[in-house]
């Protein structure tokens, strides 16, 4: 298929535009390589790249390959066809305006931390001296002292400039963030430290300064790395557009970009691509995956004329065509995508909350500093002392630590999560979390495994099983359709040509000269009345084949349960949990499944509104409901949960409104997701008695002139340092089970950039 | 005590050359992706 793809249309101007961010004659682009299974295809690639690209940066974990290339030196088609030849499989990402500047602004929040760490550590190398008392040469004092300005400077003007930049932005718009403390502090200790220095006599707080700094940024980097974290994952999944089009002109049929594509065209899909536009079946029925779009995880028989949705795949063996009736910008997958793109820059929750208290917090301290000053003047202190005791109490009130603790925590135990597989996309479900009692989980795809598999098979007499079972094989070899999955492991020497397929009927194929028929019961049998055993399993997907006289054999399709469903039921009963399933199957299949897993609960043929109805009985009697799931059915379910799980061959949909996301396809975290929420509660809890207690604590003394400035920086540093250590304890508390590390672990590495 | 006054300035010099090189370690990427290297081949070819 691929070879029939016309890659030169990404030469052309206007797609490069839309898939490559050009400067200075460079042009960066993102491949994902569906192909690259292992470490070697890796180094593949990055050996079909070198020479002819720049800057290769492959990524194993989420399969794509960035690179830059000189369009005036090197056709991006050439490359591209060179990593299809390798098998690879290469899919050209849209560009995403603003990627390579969060990149920039990531790597440069690092190296800001970076060079805090190094100013911090080395201004108190040169400080101290007058930690203890100690007076050295009037010659070396001054030499130190001018060492600690020339070495701090960097350290608090450039990687202290973000907090100058946000409470300058604050101040403009008259509103007051955690920054204009902040701020009004590096800029009160450096002035005067600088002032002490040209005089030649008083403290200097460079130290202090640094430290802020350092404490300070990184508790937002930590803040923002989980973040972008999720949001990368989320942007992969929904990350499937097509960026061409096959559109048929004149009789002929030509590539082009979407841009190009209007109202009223008419488009070609082949087999296994993804639908460009939203628009009008035309001609034949055809089968299409919705899932993306709809969370329906099965294939969706479309009759002519039926509207179809841009993102769907046509799954069926025929091309289809279409007639375009919303392009670009106003197809609902645009929109979806749109509305991703605004999640990303929305402020979490509990960003918003803390700018929402900070803005009273802030008041307050710069409250207590300005009288601290003004009282210091009244007990008759002179303006230097007076600006000592102000200084102290900027600091001391200072919201280091009470800024740490949250987030610290969070980031923590999600950083802990996220190794064994399970993704927090929304921090504030870790605090929900803690107060489940009761789980209700979906059936097909969640409990059980997403696939098809033959439950139960039988034959007519004419032929044995095995060559049943090979013919069958051979004739869904290569389909994209999801019952063709259940026959997937069987090898088959078989050769199946002359295919031919009907949407929602079947597939028929020649074998060795003779015709076979593979389809659903009704139109293969002609009214065939199928044995008992095949009808026990009815309600299920039930597949004949036939040749061209008689039936031979059938199968009767199901899903299996997850092999470690049963295991995480009895853990999450284990930890207090009401469990029950809801499904939408027949009440036989459901039954069997809950005594397998040993559940109680379970209610079958449930509408996705009986489901929703249920929940809301629920929550109504004062339970607390997590609820896990894939597919459309449960995407009401999962928004109107307390706390939402799903997995990932499940909707991008679903997922986006999803809280926890199980990457690894395995239930197997979710036990640990309760664990880690609970633990990470209490760390909270006892972060923020500890770092509200010290400032309580600290803020009178500070007032009263008790305690020097470098004091008060030693003290919040301190007690910073606990919030810290004791959030990290989330991570390593409690030594999991090593079959969680089954999951390659997707640590957040420090400049968050996954 | 007289060394100091050649050992702090040059202490000062070399604080300066770790910034620059950290701020170049971590400007040019080398900090994005800390776990793909460990997972990769070895590159053994010259």
């Amino acid at each position: 298929m691929s070879d029939a793809r016309n890659w030169a249309v990404y030469d052309r101007p206007d797609l490069r535009a839309a898939v490559a961010s050009c400067a200075h004659g460079v042009c960066e682009v993102l491949i994902a390589l569906d192909g690259m299974h292992c470490a070697g295809c890796a180094a593949r690639a990055e050996r079909l790249l070198a020479g002819a690209a720049q800057q290769v940066r492959v990524n194993l974990v989420a399969r794509t390959v960035g690179f830059g290339f000189r369009p005036e030196q090197i056709r991006l088609s050439t490359l591209l066809q060179r990593l299809d030849q390798a098998g690879l499989q290469p899919r050209v990402l849209a560009r995403q305006d603003g990627a390579q500047s969060a990149v920039t602004r990531r790597r440069l929040a690092l190296a800001r931390i970076g060079v805090a760490t190094i100013c911090a550590a080395q201004v108190m190398m040169l400080a101290w001296p007058s930690y203890f008392g100690v007076r050295p040469q009037p010659e070396i004092e001054r030499l130190l002292r001018w060492a600690q300005w020339l070495i701090a400077t960097p350290g608090v003007l450039w990687a202290g400039w973000p907090f100058f930049a946000g409470a300058a932005a604050a101040l403009r718009v008259r509103m007051l963030n955690m920054d204009v403390p902040v701020a009004l502090a590096l800029a009160g200790t450096y002035a005067a430290s600088v002032l002490h220095l040209l005089q030649g006599a008083g403290d200097l707080y460079f130290d202090t300064a640094t430290m802020l700094v350092w404490f300070l940024s990184i508790g937002r980097h930590l803040e923002g790395r989980t973040r972008a974290y999720a949001i990368k994952h989320l942007r992969l999944l929904a990350g499937r557009r097509t960026l061409t089009a096959q559109r048929v002109r004149g009789g002929t049929l030509e590539t082009v970009p979407l841009e190009a594509l209007t109202v009223g065209d008419e488009v070609v899909v082949a087999p296994g691509d993804t639908l460009p536009a939203d628009g009008a079946l035309l001609g034949e029925a055809a089968e299409l995956d919705e899932s993306l779009l709809t969370g329906e995880a099965g294939p969706v028989l479309q009759r002519p004329s039926a509207s179809l949705l841009a993102g769907s795949v046509n799954v069926g063996r025929a091309p289809l065509r279409l007639r375009v009736d919303h392009a670009g910008g106003d197809t609902r997958l645009a929109q979806i995508t749109r509305l991703l793109d605004r999640a990303q820059t929305q402020k979490p929750r509990l960003q918003q909350f803390t700018d929402r208290i900070a803005g009273h917090f802030i008041a307050g301290v710069l409250a207590f500093a300005a009288l601290g000053f003004a009282l210091a003047l009244r007990r008759g202190a002179g303006s230097a002392a007076a600006f000592d005791i102000a200084l102290a109490v900027l600091v001391a009130s200072c919201p280091c630590a009470l800024s740490l603790a949250v987030p610290a925590a969070l980031a923590a135990a999600t950083s802990r999560l996220a190794a064994s597989g399970l993704l927090v996309a929304d921090a504030t479900a870790l605090q929900r979390l803690t107060g489940i009692d009761t789980v209700l989980f979906d059936k097909t795809g969640t409990l059980t495994r997403p696939h098809m598999r033959i439950a139960r098979a039988g034959t007519f007499a004419a032929l044995t099983l095995d060559a049943c079972l090979e013919i069958a094989a051979a004739l869904e070899r290569g389909s994209r359709h999801p019952i063709a999955a259940a026959f997937a492991e069987i090898t088959s020497a078989r050769q199946a040509t002359a295919l031919d397929y009907t949407a929602g009927a079947g597939i028929s194929g020649e074998i060795d000269g003779r015709r076979y028929w593979l389809g659903a019961v009704e139109p293969a049998t002609g009214g065939l009345q199928l044995p008992v055993a095949a009808a026990v399993v009815a309600g299920q997907s039930t597949v004949v084949l036939s040749d061209a006289q008689d039936p031979l054999a059938w199968f009767a399709l199901d899903n299996e349960p997850r092999p470690e469903a049963r295991q995480v039921l009895g853990e999450l009963s284990r930890r207090g949990l009401a469990i029950e399933i809801l499904s939408g199957d027949a009440a036989g299949p459901v039954a069997t499944l809950a005594r397998r897993l040993g559940v109680g609960g379970y209610r079958a043929r449930q509408t996705p509104q009986q489901k929703l109805e249920r929940l809301q009985v629920q929550q109504r009697d004062g339970h607390r409901v997590l609820a896990v799931g894939d597919g459309v059915n449960d995407a009401p379910l999962l928004a109107a949960a307390d706390v939402s799980a799903a997995l990932p061959q499940g909707a991008a949909l679903t997922q986006a409104r999803a809280d926890l996301l199980l990457l690894g396809d395995t239930l197997e975290a979710l036990p640990q997701a309760i664990d880690v929420a609970r633990r990470t509660r209490r760390r909270i809890r006892e972060n923020l008695v500890w770092a509200a207690a010290y400032n309580l604590l600290v803020l009178p003394l500070a007032l009263a002139g008790e305690l020097a400035p470098w004091l008060a920086a030693a003290g919040m540093s301190l007690s910073s340092l606990l919030v810290v250590a004791n959030a990290l304890r989330v991570g390593d508390a409690g030594t999991p089970d090593p079959r969680h590390r089954r999951t390659p672990a997707p640590v957040i590495d420090m400049a968050g950039t996954r | 005590m007289q060394s100091l006054y050649l050992l702090i300035p040059l202490g000062v010099l070399v604080v300066f050359g770790a910034i620059g090189a950290l701020v170049w370690a971590v400007v040019s990427g080398q900090y994005d992706d800390l776990d793909e290297q460990a997972r990769r081949l070895p590159d053994d070819e010259p």
